[in-house]
């Protein structure tokens, strides 16, 4: 009875059941890494050589990138003018983030290019015809495009945009006060990213 | 007990006989008052009454001394002071080494920017004349000044900055900031007009900045600002004091120019109005920033501008940051930190415009600087495409 017991705690936890060599190895596992000793170590890195001595008989350089963005006053190279000496000054030795490695905000899509005149055509004649069906979002799952190509190629009839509004006022007209301020507060965000506040 | 100073109660709760004092600084007293308290113009359009015997009712005979000195004194019988009284200011010759103006401006000069139209309506002896030639002269140096240095400026960053440069504000706050004060009593040494009344209507302050379909056409019908022109304007009725100072600090501009040349208007448009810092970069507002950038890059011909992260941290946290890229090709063309992708995208992309905008070429000559003894041929400056039109 007692030995179909023990297997159910892990059998390291219990140190008493092992013989005595194994002492020493049970509590080694045991030990935890809060320990102040450990910790100090872990903290004791190596200087940055901008801080150290500098080295005898060799010129050395260096570099610390600031921790802020570029300044907008610095142009990129690409947007220099091709008279521009900076253009050909700067060419060499930069040191360039890998733009292909870099993962992406956005999953990039190819443009296809494949509606033809009279799909473009349909496109309006379904939006006209029947708003309330055929809304950027369906459409644009029809004909494999991207929503903001079918806001381009037609637009809502003046009915739809009235419905589409008196349904946004009926939402907004349900909100509580902090929801609104959260919304208005939200939009305020929003255009200082545009000013670069 | 704290002992109470009665002197320095107001005239209301003392009686004019319980005043301390001794006559000699009642006198002072009253003279002080008088001086900035009424014009000659104001007591002779407004009201009959002496300002100085509502204030201080004192004995007949010392009121009929001061109204004597009053009407002897040569500077009050004309609207503005007389030619001579400039040699005789010491606040006038102060301002004038202050400024550092040049020696061959004379003081007489000095003393006529002070005098606005609304005092003087005499062409002779106020400052109108050289307040228009100050203006343009302000006007021109400021903007080929933007437009030498900032070839790529959208228009209404231009317009803004030529109001933050030349403009009735800060030229009033430079007249503040040389220490010209307003009078209403002419002296000589301080600036003299007609105050608008008080709760009228300033002109040119209530109009709205038009909507940015517009900007094309301001370059046609507005003025340098930006703002819709207003109309003549009435100088019998009065002048804000705003007003009044930029146009002593631009009338100071045009008698420098013709006293001393263009030389020196020039150095003291650089000292004292492109050395005033102005960050060009906090004018700028974009509402949708990766669609113009977008814009531009097609019309430049560059590769398609994508975003990238290029750091990030606590992505599930409460507070994430991420720093975003906006590359075009292997060609970085902005960065920005945001608290999601979708702001640091935005505010790479107004980087990356800005970047556009803010090119500056490297050597900047203005077209004035041909005027200089010496000066080697003359080489275009950049001129770009225009701004950005989605």
């Amino acid at each position: 009875m007692a030995t179909s017991m023990v297997p159910k705690r892990p059998f390291l936890s219990l140190p008493f059941l092992l013989p005595s060599w194994t002492d020493s190895l049970a509590l080694g596992s045991r030990r935890n890494q809060s320990s102040y000793r450990r910790t100090k170590q872990r903290l004791r890195v190596k200087p940055d050589a901008s801080f150290g001595p500098s080295r005898q008989g060799h010129d050395q350089i260096i570099f610390n990138p600031p921790s802020s963005a570029p300044s907008v006053y610095h142009t990129p190279s690409k947007f220099l003018p091709p008279g521009d000496a900076r253009k050909t000054l700067r060419a060499e030795n930069v040191a360039r983030p890998d733009a292909d490695n870099l993962p992406g905000v956005y999953k990039s899509t190819e443009k296809k290019y494949h509606l033809s005149t009279a799909q473009i055509e349909e496109i309006r004649q379904l939006r006209l015809s029947d708003p309330m069906t055929w809304s950027r979002h369906k459409l644009a799952k029809r004909f494999e495009c991207s929503q903001m190509f079918i806001a381009m190629v037609c637009e809502a009839s003046p009915e739809k945009k009235e419905i589409q509004k008196q349904v946004t006022q009926a939402i907004q007209s349900r909100w509580g006060p902090k929801r609104r301020m959260a919304r208005e507060d939200r939009q305020l965000r929003r255009e200082t990213w545009g000013r670069d506040a | 007990m704290k002992r109470l100073q009665l002197h320095r109660w107001s005239s209301s709760v003392l009686s004019p006989r319980a005043r301390t004092g001794s006559r000699v600084q009642q006198h002072l007293h009253s003279g002080v008052r008088h001086q900035s308290t009424a014009s000659p113009l104001q007591s002779e359009a407004s009201s009959q009454e002496e300002p100085f015997l509502e204030e201080a009712p004192v004995d007949e005979g010392l009121a009929r001394h001061i109204r004597s000195i009053r009407f002897k004194r040569p500077e009050i019988q004309y609207p503005s002071p007389p030619v001579e009284a400039a040699r005789s200011s010491a606040k006038l010759a102060a301002l004038h080494a202050r400024l550092y103006l040049p020696s061959r401006l004379p003081l007489e000069t000095l003393a006529r920017t002070l005098v606005d139209a609304s005092a003087d309506p005499n062409p002779h002896f106020n400052n109108e004349s050289l307040v228009t030639l100050g203006h343009d002269l302000l006007t021109y140096y400021t903007s080929e000044h933007l437009l030498c240095t900032y070839p790529r400026l959208p228009l209404a960053v231009i317009f803004s900055s030529m109001y933050a440069y030349a403009g009735p504000k800060s030229l009033a706050a430079m007249a503040k900031e040389w220490g010209v004060e307003a009078a209403t009593l002419p002296g000589g040494r301080l600036t003299q007009f007609r105050r608008i009344d008080p709760g009228a209507e300033v002109p040119g302050s209530a109009e709205k900045r038009e909507p940015r379909q517009q900007m094309g056409r301001k370059i046609f019908y507005d003025n340098e600002y930006g703002d819709a022109p207003s109309g003549p304007v009435d100088r019998n009725a009065g002048v804000s004091a705003e007003q009044a100072s930029s146009d002593f600090v631009r009338a100071v501009m045009g008698a420098i120019y013709l006293h001393a040349g263009r030389p020196a208007a020039k150095r003291f448009f650089e000292q004292h109005f492109l050395s005033r810092q102005l960050n060009i970069s906090s004018l700028f507002s974009f509402s949708q920033p990766a669609r113009d950038l977008n814009r531009l890059c097609a019309r430049e011909n560059f590769e398609q501008p994508v975003a990238k992260i290029i750091s990030e941290t606590g992505r599930r946290s409460r507070s994430p940051v991420f720093v975003i890229g906006i590359f075009s090709g292997q060609d970085k063309l902005g960065e920005g930190a945001g608290s999601s992708l979708f702001e640091g995208r935005e505010r790479a992309a107004v980087a990356a415009l800005k970047g556009w905008y803010l090119y500056s070429p490297l050597s900047v000559r203005v077209p004035s600087s041909m005027e200089e003894e010496g000066a080697a041929p003359w080489k275009p400056v950049h001129v770009d495409l225009g701004e950005v039109i989605v």
